[in-house]
């Protein structure tokens, strides 16, 4: 259950299906960035999402919490219908932490603020449970000390670290990861992908849109490889980086391998 | 001592610097020259004026400031004022009215207009933007008197009859609404509201800590607000009970007169001294770290100067310098105290506040307002309206600017832990946006405060309409002129000094 290091989609074969994307369109203007894509995602999966860049992963991956609206198709999470009903929007996002490549943290308020923001004014809970919860998850992602410190004193990979902490904040079951790491300076990316592995173990759904490929051999269950807004392979890494079968995929591994 | 920590590779002397390449000689050095240019420009300035205007027989005294002005002013606190430097008060007070009251109102329809902007209803969106691109591409001049003349050609509105039963009337005469003041009961009333404010904060606090302990959103700003409405009505009946405090103020205001003078002046210098010495010990003790005490820069050592010199000031004025001022201190606050005591005198069991109906006196062509409601004059009108569109215009883009300055990311941020629009807005957009929007909204105000010297163009009897007449039939230019630049200075820097104090509060850490 906790050796992730293999494709071992067997312990997942039990679980239910915590995102289902049926059919998923989505245009900007004439531009289709989504084209029917379909996709499930089991609980306590873990899915990296590659492509070239412009394949609409990113979007893909922002449609599931709504942060951009899809056009066509559905989407379900946790059994939860993504449609124009503000309440399912509101029911959704509590659910779904997500990460940004560029942060994102407040920068008016403290790390410990940040953190507790949500907890308080979305969960209702007590300001103390909410910094004890504050403290330990920062204690997890391993910067208890900058708590009182606000997010411009920290570096990229702290400040990266925080963003998980206040999504984790909300008691999340799934965490997207929009490039987490692509803003980083290369000594700070090994500080943020080792508290996305200690997630990954700890068995929460996660969808990481990432060009690190080390993270992707090792973590994920499965690999989901995108192109002008469709999938074009899916499966273990295993499979992914030593057998793929579709040529566009080979044509994208021999260029960043 | 600057060459100090260079020789660290055995055998190297540390070389002597040059004085002018020293850079605290080179600072200090041209620190001075720059002091003693200015004074002494400033110097040779005054002399020659004060020279020319002799050679000319031209008077530069502030005599006029306490002789009859000889004229009467359209509208203020005094409409005959018996010295010039009543008449510049009027003034000045009318300026500050028309600023002041230009200010809330700019900020408020700034603020709607300026989000009404943001809107994504099309209407709306669109009738923001054509307000602000009319208002603000048409000079501020040309408004007002558009203004002026429209006001001035308009009919008498008013109606004598039904609710609003002569409440209210609009005419070329200028716009009369009612007249609120502060009646009978007033004072008593402040003390019910005073002791309304301290329960209230009570009720806030605890508000808060019941959300923080059980997480229950519990509106403590409302409940503030709610506590002290509650008071202040209750109070608008029961406020007579505070009548006693006559007595107390009263007594209060006899040993307040019965200070000796000496007393009085040793007390004044002593706390001088003393605030100062304890301001350096603050300072000091804030450069102070576990590892002893910081290196002090030469800013640090000016300022400490500087308090001392300032203490020992104010010292040697309220014992020796000015010795009036003792006895002017002792006798002002014996009278503001027995002032208090008055407004809590006997027979004080009235309402609160009062409101008095606008009359009309000479009615028939040339009908006009008598004292009894509150007129806004047709000139006063004018600039307030014109001020308050043409600013409100400014301002619009400001709130627009800030909101759009905060990034994208912020919002998608709080979205994605799930707050919902309005905490997202109350949370994390606005604390954002009101630091960048408070630098040029200061400006704006700025602005609004200088423009009502336009009132000259249409009789508006602001500060600089008044002291022009005064100019005029006393002769004393440069005095007038120095009070202008003087009154409008004050203006500024308080101005400055507010929205600064603001700026620093909204302020983002980083490293």
């Amino acid at each position: 259950m906790t050796d992730t290091s293999v494709a071992d989609t067997d312990r997942l074969s039990g679980n239910k299906d915590m995102i289902v994307c049926e059919g998923v369109n989505k245009w900007f203007g004439d531009f289709q960035a989504l084209k029917g894509v379909t996709a499930t995602i089991k609980e306590q999966e873990v899915v990296v999402v590659l492509g070239p860049s412009g394949s609409g992963k990113s979007t893909w991956i922002r449609c599931i919490n709504r942060l951009e609206a899809h056009q066509g198709g559905t989407i379900i999470v946790d059994g939860v219908e993504l449609s124009n009903d503000l309440r399912n929007i509101e029911k959704i996002r509590s659910e779904v932490g997500m990460v940004f490549q560029q942060f994102n943290l407040f920068p008016h308020l403290t790390v410990r603020d940040n953190v507790t923001l949500a907890p308080i004014w979305v969960r209702k809970r007590p300001r103390a449970e909410a910094e004890q919860l504050a403290m330990d998850l920062l204690e997890r992602v391993g910067i208890p000390e900058q708590a009182d410190k606000y997010p411009g004193q920290l570096s990229g990979g702290q400040q990266q670290r925080v963003a998980i902490a206040r999504s984790l904040a909300m008691e999340p079951r799934v965490m997207l990861f929009d490039e987490p790491t692509s803003a980083l300076d290369p000594e700070m990316i090994k500080e943020v992908l080792d508290v996305m592995k200690d997630l990954a173990r700890g068995g929460m759904t996660m969808m990481v849109v990432t060009h690190e490929m080390g993270f992707a051999r090792e973590v994920a269950d499965r690999i989901i490889f995108m192109e002008s807004g469709e999938i074009v392979e899916s499966g273990t890494p295993e499979h992914f980086f030593t057998n793929p079968t579709e040529e566009r995929t080979k044509l994208f591994l021999s260029q960043i391998l | 001592m600057t060459t100090e920590g260079e020789g660290t590779l055995a055998g190297m002397q540390p070389k002597r610097v040059p004085l002018y390449r020293d850079a605290t000689v080179v600072k200090w050095v041209t620190q001075v020259i720059a002091l003693l240019l200015v004074l002494g420009a400033l110097f040779f300035l005054v002399e020659e004026a004060g020279a020319n205007l002799k050679a000319k027989s031209i008077p530069n005294d502030f005599d006029f400031l306490g002789i009859n002005p000889g004229f009467n002013i359209s509208e203020g606190i005094d409409k005959d004022p018996n010295t010039g430097g009543r008449a510049l008060w009027v003034g000045m007070v009318n300026t500050l009215r028309l600023a002041m009251s230009g200010i809330v109102f700019a900020t408020l329809l700034g603020l709607a207009i300026g989000i009404a902007r943001l809107s994504d209803n099309w209407i709306v969106n669109r009738l923001a933007s054509i307000y602000i691109e009319t208002i603000r591409n048409i000079p501020i001049l040309v408004q007002i008197f558009i203004i002026a003349v429209l006001l001035g050609s308009a009919g008498r509105l008013v109606g004598d009859t039904g609710p609003i039963n002569g409440w209210f009337m609009v005419s070329s005469k200028g716009l009369a609404v009612p007249r609120i003041f502060p009646s009978d009961g007033f004072y008593q009333w402040l003390v019910v509201l005073a002791i309304g404010t301290l329960l209230a904060r009570a009720v806030r606090k605890r508000r808060v800590t019941h959300q923080d302990l059980t997480g229950a959103i519990s509106y403590p700003n409302l409940w503030f607000g709610a506590v002290l409405l509650l008071v202040a009505v209750v109070g608008w009946f029961v406020h007579p009970v505070f009548g006693f405090l006559n007595n107390l103020f009263n007594e209060i205001g006899d040993a307040w007169g019965s200070i000796p003078q000496s007393g009085a002046k040793l007390v004044l210098a002593a706390g001088a001294v003393t605030a100062s010495l304890l301001w350096i010990r603050r300072f000091l003790n804030s450069k102070r770290s576990p590892a002893g005490l910081a290196k002090l820069t030469d800013d640090d050592m000016f300022r400490m100067i500087f308090a001392v010199i300032g203490g020992l000031l104010v010292a040697f004025v309220v014992t020796i310098g000015w010795p009036g001022l003792s006895s002017w201190i002792i006798n002002s606050g014996q009278d503001f105290w027995h002032f208090l005591g008055d407004k809590f005198g006997d027979g004080r069991t009235g309402n609160p506040v009062d409101a008095m109906r606008p009359t009309i006196v000479g009615e028939g062509t040339l009908l006009n307002y008598g004292s009894q409601g509150l007129v806004m004059s047709p000139g006063f009108a004018a600039m307030f309206i014109g001020l308050t569109l043409y600013t409100a215009s400014f301002v619009a883009e400001i709130v627009r600017g800030g909101i759009l300055a905060v990034p994208k990311g912020q919002s998608e941020a709080a979205a994605a832990i799930g707050l919902n629009r309005a905490q997202a807005l109350r949370h994390v957009i606005l604390p954002q946006a009101v630091r960048v929007s408070l630098p040029p909204l200061g400006n704006q105000y700025l602005n609004i405060t200088k423009n009502t010297s336009l009132g000259i163009a249409i009789g508006f009897a602001d500060v600089v309409n008044v002291g022009g007449t005064v100019l005029n039939q006393s002769g004393k230019a440069l005095p007038v002129i120095a009070i202008w630049m003087l009154f409008f200075l004050c203006c500024s820097l308080t101005i400055s000094v507010v929205v600064n104090w603001f700026n620093v509060r909204t302020r983002i850490v980083e490293r």
